[in-house]
């Protein structure tokens, strides 16, 4: 690996992971923080692939990148324009960063005063078998555990977050009332042109 | 310069306290969600750059750590955002210094 080129990576990977992260800080609207959050992300799995850890790189870009921020993306879509304001924060930002120094300096302290020992040269190799070996042999239990606890979290999430029956009731007659009140399309007699769906799946086989 | 453990833990340590700092200064719900992931993504690095650097006997139980980590953020922040969904449609805000429903 030359080292001028792991130099640039290194340097550039994380001023984009600190400038993303700063970013969301002084940004007003919150689309535009979750978009910063993404560009540090992509930032972090940079670094990932510089500390020669490319399956956790990939995990991060899927998960990160893909997932989490579409879903946060998802929820500041579903609540209204006036709560999407990121630029309000509380009164009490004084003490908070105090408390922020206080927490930087003795991480930072820790960081580069205490002696780490010697350095191994060699990286991991083959580490997506190893992780997957490991993750159903020594971590079976975790591993099952924490199967466990996604499920439970999206059953959780869909409970908490659908709608009750009456105001979905409400929501339903509200739509058709509008719906009515233009008088042009009845959503149960809408039934797809079948020539149409045809040309979709060739498009989609081809 | 040889950049080596120190670098990616003062990285790690930078970018948690920018996390914690958001964590604690966001009026949004969201945003408070938004510093919190990166807290967990600072640690993430952290953790990383150990099982790069530190002993052969911790580089893959450290990873292996990530992967839970990274999997818990992940349920974190679905029950999270669905809670700020809920909130929002009985209060009208997702402010946390508005919801004081448990203030005495």
């Amino acid at each position: 690996m030359s080292d001028f080129g792991f130099h640039l990576a290194f340097w550039s990977l994380a001023a984009m992971t600190l400038g993303g992260a700063s970013m969301i800080i002084i940004s007003r609207n919150l689309i535009h923080a979750v978009i910063w959050l993404v560009m540090s992300m992509l930032g972090i799995a940079g670094l990932y692939l510089t500390l020669s850890a490319d399956f956790i790189a990939v995990v991060q870009v899927l998960i990160y990148v893909g997932a989490i921020s579409v879903l946060m993306l998802f929820a500041i879509m579903l609540t209204p324009r006036a709560e999407r304001d990121n630029s309000q924060n509380i009164k009490t930002g004084g003490p908070a960063a105090l408390v922020v120094l206080l927490v930087m300096i003795s991480t930072l302290w820790v960081a580069i005063d205490t002696d780490w020992g010697a350095v191994r040269e060699a990286a991991l190799t083959d580490q997506a078998r190893l992780i997957g070996e490991s993750l159903i042999k020594h971590y079976i239990l975790p591993f099952e555990i924490g199967a466990v606890l996604l499920t439970a979290a999206l059953v959780g999430a869909i409970a908490l977050a659908r709608q009750d029956d009456e105001d979905a009731a409400v929501h339903a007659a509200s739509l058709q009332a509008e719906l009515d009140g233009e008088g042009s399309v009845d959503p149960v007699n809408v039934v797809d042109p079948p020539i149409a769906s045809e040309a979709s799946d060739t498009e989609a086989a081809s | 310069m040889i950049i080596g453990l120190e670098h990616y833990l003062v990285l790690g340590a930078l970018l948690f306290c920018i996390g914690f700092f958001i964590a604690l200064s966001k009026k949004n719900a969201v945003g408070v969600l938004i510093g919190v992931e990166l807290m967990l993504n600072a640690v993430n690095l952290t953790l990383i750059a150990f099982s790069r650097f530190g002993a052969t006997e911790v580089a893959l139980s450290t990873q292996v750590f990530v992967v839970f980590i990274i999997a818990v953020a992940a349920a974190e922040v679905a029950v999270g955002l669905a809670l700020a969904l809920v909130v929002y449609r009985n209060r009208q805000t997702i402010s946390v210094d508005r919801t004081t429903l448990l203030k005495g």
